[in-house]
């Protein structure tokens, strides 16, 4: 199960698992925020593909608009996925 | 070499994790080649649900781990054969890679040691190879 949860004005945190299963729930959640955005990462377990697809989403719309979009504390394992990805040069990951 | 069926609907895809995690720890996998085999799993059967129009039969997952090597192997009864080493992700134009779909392919192809297809008797099967710490 994924979840998204706003934890103060701009920022929210990421739990669970973004896999294809949940992917269009996390998308319908990430489109109802604006930017600057920053996602705390540390309680996402698990992402695939359909889960990056719904960042990578999130952070055209966003860069389109002008706002940043940060994604922080990831573990290592998700962090990974984005490297294999090629994304973690493209993204802003701290 | 443990077996199973599964929907062929990406509903799926909780209880074939909690086939993994059952495995994992009947096979003591460790929590990264367990999440490994739940990437490769998860690209490998929801583009075999999104390519194999035309049939409702269930998509079968086999896990076997001899030693350092764990064996992933998914079957499925389809009309067209779906080859994802034939398969590349299409450019999306922008600096954010290819476009949905070729992005998870390419994850399992970073990912495993070895990727094989082969389609005969109109079942397709693909069999990765991932070396893991013994």
């Amino acid at each position: 199960m994924f979840e998204l949860k706003e934890v103060g004005p701009g920022t929210v945190r990421l739990n669970g698992r973004l896999d294809a299963s949940q992917a269009e729930t996390a998308l319908n959640a990430f489109r109802r925020l604006e930017g600057p955005l920053t996602a705390d990462c540390s309680g996402l377990d698990y992402i695939s593909s359909a889960g990056i697809s719904v960042i990578v989403e999130t952070y055209r719309r966003l860069k389109a608009a002008g706002k940043e979009f940060r994604l922080t504390q990831m573990q290592p394992r998700v962090r990974n996925v984005f490297m294999y990805s090629g994304l973690d040069r493209v993204l802003t990951i701290e | 070499m443990v077996e199973r069926r599964f929907a062929r609907d990406v509903g799926s895809l909780p209880d074939i994790v909690a086939f993994i995690n059952e495995f994992g720890r009947s096979h003591g996998l460790g929590e990264d080649p367990r999440f490994d085999a739940e990437l490769i799993i998860e690209e490998l059967f929801t583009n075999l649900v999104k390519y194999g129009t035309g049939t409702t039969s269930e998509i079968e997952i086999f896990l076997a781990r001899d030693g350092d090597a764990l064996t992933i192997r998914l079957r499925d009864r389809v009309v067209a054969p779906f080859d994802p080493s034939q398969t590349r992700g299409l450019p999306s134009g922008d600096e954010l890679g290819p476009l949905p779909g070729g992005r998870g392919l390419e994850l399992v192809r970073r990912i495993a040691d070895d990727v094989h297809f082969e389609h005969q008797g109109g079942i397709s099967t693909i069999t990765v190879t991932k070396r893991i710490p013994a």
